[in-house]
């Protein structure tokens, strides 16, 4: 009987642990994009390809560490270390934890932008990554 | 009274050392540009304790752990003496050496948790644990730092003594026995070139 409560319990805290998805991400970010813009007609993954591939004003891109093909592994343009591959179709792990998603927006948008992204830039990005 | 030497200065070295690698790891905490800084701080803090360890049994009087192994009821018996008649030390006071063996604890516990996240240790399922202790470790480092520096501030101005002078130069005013003999020069420059070399190879 303890047992059984254990594992409900285990089992509990791994459905909250992995409740998000890429689809309950984008429906979040979509919402914070309606409030960033009135005239917001949905994401784009043409707009979120240019976006991933280009500079920003500084020397990074997206793509100096997750390469131009997100859909391989990248390399960490300081540290050389391995990045695994950002698409979900081919890594199952991305977008499962909207905490993770948001630090790393958080901080590459710094290191790439030297600003936050908007929940319209994130929600392009992700687009366009869920696309390939 | 006399100007006497107390602190040698491997143990000098090694504060100041601690301190710089401590703001710089901070500093570069939110950034994956100078990540590599960031890790190469992280193991050289690990490499001072570790020298550490040994000079806190090999060192010079101050320098001995058993100079400043200090029970939680002398934190209490020293920080009410501050209220009335402040009980001096020359060496570390009971509240300084509890800042130092808390703080030595987090720069050894906050660069292992940070290696741990760093070589995904666990592999996705432990990362938030990871990720969430190295940075509660990290802050917690701060804090002891800022209640450190307050207590050098607070020790300096009730004793009238700068503390941040002593621990740079190595002296303080006390009876001419009491002061140490030798200050170890050399194996402070080895100290200083050894994290130097490690720099220059990890960050080239």
């Amino acid at each position: 009987m303890k047992h059984h409560v254990y594992l409900i319990l285990l089992m509990a805290s791994g459905v909250l642990y992995a409740a998000d998805t890429p689809q309950s991400m984008m429906e979040r970010y979509a919402t914070e994009a309606k409030a960033e813009q009135s005239d917001f007609q949905g994401f784009s993954a043409e707009r979120g390809e240019v976006f991933f591939k280009s500079t920003h004003g500084g020397d990074w891109s997206c793509a100096s560490c997750h390469t131009s093909v997100p859909t391989q592994s990248g390399e960490h343009a300081g540290t050389g270390k391995t990045i695994k591959p950002l698409a979900p179709s081919v890594n199952s792990e991305r977008f499962t934890r909207l905490k993770k998603t948001e630090k790393w927006f958080k901080r590459n948008c710094n290191d790439v932008l030297d600003r936050p992204c908007t929940a319209v830039e994130k929600g392009d990005v992700m687009t366009y990554l869920l696309s390939l | 009274m006399n100007r006497i030497l107390i602190w040698d200065i491997p143990t000098r070295v090694f504060h100041w050392l601690l301190a710089v690698s401590f703001v710089g790891a901070y500093l570069t905490a939110e950034t994956e540009k100078f990540r590599n800084l960031h890790l190469a701080l992280g193991y050289t803090m690990l490499g001072l304790i570790v020298f550490r360890i040994f000079w806190g049994f090999a060192g010079t009087r101050y320098a001995r752990f058993s100079s400043f192994r200090f029970g939680i009821g002398d934190v209490k018996t020293y920080l009410q003496s501050l209220l009335s008649s402040p009980k001096h030390y020359l060496g570390h006071n009971p509240a300084g050496a509890l800042a130092i063996f808390a703080l030595m604890s987090l720069a050894v516990l906050t660069p292992l948790v940070g290696i741990a996240l760093y070589f995904e240790v666990g592999g996705y399922s432990l990362e938030e644990l990871w990720e969430e202790s190295h940075e509660m470790l990290g802050n917690a480092m701060l804090l002891v730092v800022l209640g450190h520096l307050a207590g050098v501030v607070v020790s300096s101005v009730i004793h009238k003594e700068n503390l941040v002078g002593s621990m740079i130069n190595g002296h303080k005013q006390g009876p001419a026995e009491l002061g140490i003999s030798r200050a170890y020069p050399l194996i402070g420059m080895i100290l200083v070139l050894a994290v130097l070399g490690f720099w220059w190879v990890y960050l080239r």
